[in-house]
């Protein structure tokens, strides 16, 4: 388009250019807007979340316990057997003298339920240690029950009618004579770390299930690493690229997409059905998640393998090395930063894993700590799925809880392969 | 059809001796020509279906330069690295014919590729020392090889093939620092006392100098002259300058057959094959 001011059409080109030009920049700030905008949704959602598991799972770390004065009557406490005295009902029953109930037995039990069991291994400990304090009286401090642990914490309110509520009106005075009486005390809930699962939230913890997890990734990593890591030299270095070993990447490449569940069910049907393994114990279930994390590792060490460049291996060839001494000599230590992140990564994802534990019968309620690899144990992400199934209002915030320790076991687990990987990552 | 220029192997070399008493080579005395060496026997070279070297049959000579010349893709590298059977570790290649070394051939399945390759070291185009220490690099092949017993025995092979790649100086009061930390020459240099380290018999080189500047270049071509009074050395090398400078020998390759080879003065001054003049003076490749 030419006219008498522009006659070559220069001045034309150059304004269709300068306009196309703005357009292109303006694309890429669109681009550069919706990238931000994905990382903030992410992050956002990121925070939600973690917020939410803290908000809900903070007050599980600390506790209320109360401190009771008891006469050990001699009546009630046998000398020779001091740990068969009902501990709890003393407490109860003076206490409740002291509150000037002792004569109605609703208001006894009501006294009573405001008390832990722990109670009764408290004072028998206190009686066995120093059998001469029958007699005296004691201020003995044992945890609250988990309904008045929640009313302290705020989670029961008076709001609600009596009617709907865990605990009476009267309790509620009770406890907050106790708490003006300075008889009360909030301290960091060890309960948590030290003890195991059991049916009483104020009496739960982790430590069962974190061994058992623990348990289990040690079998998981010390089947699943050698194999893994073997295969994956062996197919990337050794075998022969044929049809078949066509075959088996594709094998294993659908392998690591199968659901985990289906690896359960394998479990179940392989390892307790026809081989008669202990059911529920973490030697099953490490097998399981070993199968489970074998096409990961598999594939995470082929591609770090095919990443070392070729001339190492013909340098190394040239010199006169084997075929093996080439490959464990100088490619896999150069592999070794990839190969250790892959295996890192597995290991965090099968310290989640649940539905697979959950067929191999880790869903039973196991109190204790795993001494061996056929005890029966728990894990921890299945105890998170037990306890948030659980009918008792504490173990809402105890769930939480143990979220956020399963999540801080994969953090530390993710970050050590990130330390690892650049400690052993070499220029070449 | 087997390169025209070639003959019977004994002709050859007395053919040889006797043309360069005449003239005076280029790259040294001809008195330092050896006895044949290596003796290839119709080789051929099959990628697949494709058929990269035909038919090539060659002599090469003790305690001289030879050097291949030719324009890419002829063959050139495909035939050198024949010499260590470094073509068994690809898949789809296919090696016919007698590769002799010593009289002994060995491209038979009899001969383990791994002993082969201890007689017969290679330098490759791009300097490629393992990401080890400089002492490592040097030390590794007499340690796979079990060439020595003690560590002062070790020490004292890594000292010799540093000093004479020329590399000693350099490198002495830092054996343990990465060898890849150092610039191309050296890297280079280093190669070529990995080399030596395991007291091989031949040296192939492809193309060492191609990624180093002109500097590097020349003090890689004096390391080259001082070590063919005691090795056999093949250079594959793309500058027909270069082959000029370095070799004895010289043979040009073209489209995987081998066209003419004899003297290196004879063949850049007056060759006998009309596609050997036009590549030399620089009509193709």
């Amino acid at each position: 388009m030419t006219d008498a001011l522009d006659p070559t059409g220069q001045q034309t080109r150059q304004r269709a250019a300068a306009a196309q030009l703005k357009r292109r920049y303006a694309r890429e700030r669109r681009f550069k807007l919706y990238g931000q905008l994905a990382i903030g949704i992410a992050l956002a959602f990121l925070l939600l979340l973690v917020g939410r598991i803290f908000e809900q799972g903070h007050t599980a770390f600390y506790t209320h316990a109360l401190t009771t004065p008891v006469y050990l009557d001699p009546a009630r406490v046998d000398r020779v057997y001091p740990s068969g005295a009902n501990y709890l009902q003393l407490a109860a029953d003076q206490q409740a003298e002291r509150l000037g109930v002792a004569d109605d037995p609703v208001a006894v039990r009501e006294v009573r339920d405001l008390l832990s069991s722990e109670l009764n291994f408290v004072a028998a400990a206190a009686v066995e240690a120093d059998p001469s304090r029958i007699g005296q009286t004691l201020q003995l401090r044992a945890p609250l029950d988990d309904s008045a642990d929640l009313y302290l914490k705020g989670e029961i309110s008076r709001n609600t009618p009596e009617d709907q509520r865990v605990l009476s009106d009267r309790q509620l005075d009770w406890l907050d004579q106790f708490k003006a009486n300075g008889q009360i005390e909030a301290r960091f809930n060890t309960v948590l770390f030290t003890r195991s699962d059991s049916t009483q939230p104020e009496l739960a913890g982790v430590l069962g299930a974190v061994i058992g997890s623990a348990l289990m990734l040690f079998v998981t990593a010390a089947l699943a690493l050698p194999i893994g890591v073997g295969a994956a030299v062996y197919l990337e270095e050794f075998a022969p690229k044929n049809r078949f070993t066509d075959l088996i990447e594709v094998n294993i490449n659908n392998l690591a997409a199968v659901p985990s569940i289906v690896y359960g069910l394998l479990g179940l049907a392989l390892f307790i059905n026809w081989m008669h393994l202990p059911r529920s114990s973490p030697l099953v279930g490490g097998l399981v998640l070993a199968l489970m994390s074998l096409p990961t590792i598999i594939i995470a060490t082929r591609s770090a393998l095919k990443s070392v460049p070729p001339s190492i291996r013909e340098a190394a060839l040239a010199v006169g090395a084997s075929r093996t001494q080439a490959v464990f000599h100088h490619v896999l230590p150069l592999a070794a930063p990839g190969v250790m992140t892959g295996a890192i990564i597995a290991m965090a994802h099968a310290l989640g894993e649940t539905a697979p534990l959950l067929l191999i019968g880790m869903v039973s309620f196991v109190p204790g700590v795993p001494d061996a690899l056929t005890d029966p144990s728990s894990a921890l992400s299945v105890l998170v799925y037990i306890w948030e199934n659980a009918s008792e209002r504490a173990f809402h915030e105890r769930t939480a809880a143990a979220i956020m320790v399963l999540l801080t076991f994969m953090i530390a687990m993710n970050a050590v392969a990130i330390i690892l990987r650049r400690r052993f990552e070499r220029r070449w | 059809m087997a390169g025209s220029g070639g003959g019977a192997s004994s002709a050859d070399a007395g053919e040889a001796e006797a043309g360069a008493a005449a003239r005076a080579p280029a790259g040294g005395d001809t008195a330092l020509l050896g006895p044949i060496k290596v003796s290839a026997r119709s080789v051929s070279v099959f990628y697949g279906e494709k058929q990269a070297l035909i038919d090539v049959s060659l002599e090469i000579p003790d305690k001289t330069v030879t050097a291949f010349i030719g324009p890419s893709g002829c063959g050139k590298s495909t035939f050198l690295r024949c010499m260590n059977r470094m073509n068994d570790t690809i898949p789809a290649a296919k090696v016919t014919g007698g590769i002799l070394i010593d009289g002994e051939d060995v491209n038979t399945r009899a001969v383990d590729p791994v002993l082969l390759r201890a007689r017969v070291g290679m330098v490759f185009q791009k300097p490629n020392p393992f990401p080890k220490s400089i002492y490592e690099n040097v030390a590794y092949g007499p340690r796979i090889h079990g060439l020595t017993t003690s560590k002062s025995e070790m020490d004292g092979i890594v000292e010799s093939s540093l000093r004479r790649a020329g590399l000693w100086d350099e490198v002495a009061d830092r054996l343990h620092s990465p060898g890849t930390g150092l610039s191309g020459g050296q890297q280079q240099r280093l190669v070529i006392a990995r080399a030596i380290a395991v007291q091989p018999e031949v040296i192939l080189m492809d193309e060492p100098c191609s990624a180093l500047d002109p500097i590097a270049t020349a003090r890689i071509e004096e390391l080259i002259d001082e070590l063919r009074v005691q090795y056999c050395i093949v250079i594959v090398t793309h500058s027909m300058a270069q082959a000029a400078r370095v070799s004895q020998r010289t043979a040009f390759f073209h489209m995987g057959k081998l066209v003419e080879h004899g003297p290196t003065e004879d063949i850049f001054t007056n060759p006998r094959e009309r596609r050997t003049l036009d590549y030399i003076t620089g009509r193709f490749g």
